[in-house]
């Protein structure tokens, strides 16, 4: 990271953030990143590192209660998480959310409403939008996806490679500038993949992307972090970290083919 | 599970299809109430309104097996409520009111039927709204719609990792036990599920009111 002070604001902070589990195990330990407009970067890290619960913390849907602030200090000026500089503290959670799309893993989970279309507007539709202008983003996401010949079907009748990008649709349809992604390529085969990454390619908005999908971090980011039992064990570039084999074993990865066999 | 296993013949062309979704839902529910209303003794009035639903039926397309197979389904459950009344008095008398129960429950069960299987199950909520129906409770039986499927895939590949797990004929009681731990982890994932869509909805704005396109 730069410490250039000419550099946008970052878009997102993370500044010493820690979480523990309702059970009191510890989740999450000092995490501390910005990510900078249109950034991407990856996360990567075994199961069970934490990646998920991090990704939760960015809209705001964990801890689900204010966290308490350390003495002498105020919520507005010290808190963990912040998004454009604004706090995610409860009472900023609809601003917050409007700010940064969050793509479930599984999605079954994100896609509720009955058709396609209505899912789509569903975030739209939350912001208070007036009717023509939610079904004009309604009818711009689908088709920078591909999906308007579906837009009347029921989500339930679409392949997973369409659904995922439904889920994607239905995100960007909120125009947020950042987007946290949870396993974003996983159960798709390889064309869907591909054609996932081209629309990620696309987007302007900063992302984070969680994967065990090294190749693709490889292809589209430009800053990985590895999480393991809580704690970001490293942070640059990926090239550089996914050729640290000793890294990468200690933390339960393995090289990536594409840099063992020198494809890169 | 198969998207239309609710109801096939909904997406049809038929005179019944084409008829207006509200003046559908109205009509079925004139039959209901005419059918608790008029007491048995009126078979006539009931003789009717049956003859009238297979018409219905008839009018669109939808095979008499079908129909036969779902009563199997729904048989049982009204049997064993209605069951209940002689059973009460010890088999010694209620046996009208039993019967009474059998023909009310069955025709207006019919008649239901006929609507999913004439209406898309959007439109028909499109049309309860316009009739009346609160927003929270059409949100939630779209919810039960869209995830009723779900869940059930989810049992469905529950139960073959048991078949693929069982390597000789379970006694009865083993596989009674097999099913309530089915059934038992059946609503533990359901409940997960239901927060994770909870988290979905509220990652897009969610803020505990419904707005739709239609609204």
């Amino acid at each position: 990271m730069s410490d250039d002070p000419s550099i946008n604001s970052p878009v997102l902070s993370v500044d010493k953030l820690s979480y523990r589990y309702p059970n009191g195990q510890a989740a999450l330990t000092d995490i501390s990143f910005d990510i900078q407009p249109g950034e991407r970067i990856g996360l990567v890290g075994p199961n069970g590192a934490g990646k998920t619960t991090l990704l939760l913390h960015l809209n705001g849907l964990l801890p689900g209660h204010d966290l308490p602030v350390a003495d002498g200090q105020t919520a507005e000026a010290s808190y963990p998480v912040r998004v454009s500089g604004l706090p995610a503290l409860q009472k900023n959670l609809p601003a917050i959310r409007q700010h940064v799309g969050f793509l479930f893993q599984d999605p079954d989970d994100q896609l509720f409403c009955s058709t396609v279309r209505e899912d789509v507007a569903f975030g739209p539709l939350n912001l208070g939008l007036s009717r023509e202008e939610v079904l004009q983003r309604v009818a711009t996401q689908l088709a920078a996806m591909g999906l308007t010949e579906v837009e009347n079907r029921s989500t339930m009748q679409l392949s997973f490679g369409e659904r995922k990008r439904v889920c994607l649709a239905g995100i960007l349809a909120c125009q947020p500038n950042v987007l946290a992604l949870d396993e974003p390529s996983s159960n798709l085969d390889p064309r869907a993949r591909r054609g996932f990454m081209r629309l990620l390619e696309d987007c302007p908005a900063a992302q984070l992307i969680a994967s065990h999908d090294l190749e693709l971090i490889l292809d589209l980011c430009t800053r990985v972090m590895v999480l393991d039992r809580g704690r970001i064990q490293a942070d640059g570039e990926p090239a550089t970290i996914f050729s640290n084999q000793r890294l990468m074993e200690l933390h339960g990865l393995e090289l990536p083919l594409s840099i063992r066999y020198g494809k890169r | 599970m198969p998207r239309d296993f609710l109801d096939p013949y909904s997406r049809g062309n038929s005179i019944c299809h084409r008829l207006p979704d509200r003046l559908k839902i109205l009509l079925v529910l004139a039959m209901i109430i005419t059918a608790l209303f008029v007491p048995p003794e009126n078979w006539p009035v009931h003789g009717c309104m049956a003859a009238a639903v297979f018409l219905a039926m008839t009018l669109a397309g939808i095979p008499l097996r079908y129909l036969l197979v779902r009563l199997m389904f729904f048989f049982p459950m009204i049997m064993g409520l209605a069951i209940a009344v002689p059973a009460s008095t010890g088999f010694t008398k209620g046996w009208d009111v039993m019967a009474t129960v059998l023909l009310r429950g069955t025709l207006s069960f019919m008649g239901v039927l006929w609507l999913v299987n004439v209406t898309p199950f959007d439109r028909l909520l499109v049309a309860l709204r316009k009739l009346g129906l609160p927003q929270m409770l059409a949100a939630i039986l779209a919810f039960m719609y869209r995830y009723i499927f779900v869940v059930f895939d989810e049992l469905e590949r529950m139960r073959e990792g048991r078949r693929a797990r069982t390597f000789s004929k379970q006694g009865l009681l083993a596989s009674w036990k097999t099913n309530a731990q089915l059934i038992g982890m059946l609503l533990i994932r359901s409940m997960n599920r239901a927060e994770r869509v909870h988290g979905a909805m509220c990652a897009r704005g969610f803020d505990g009111e419904i707005r739709t396109l239609d609204s």
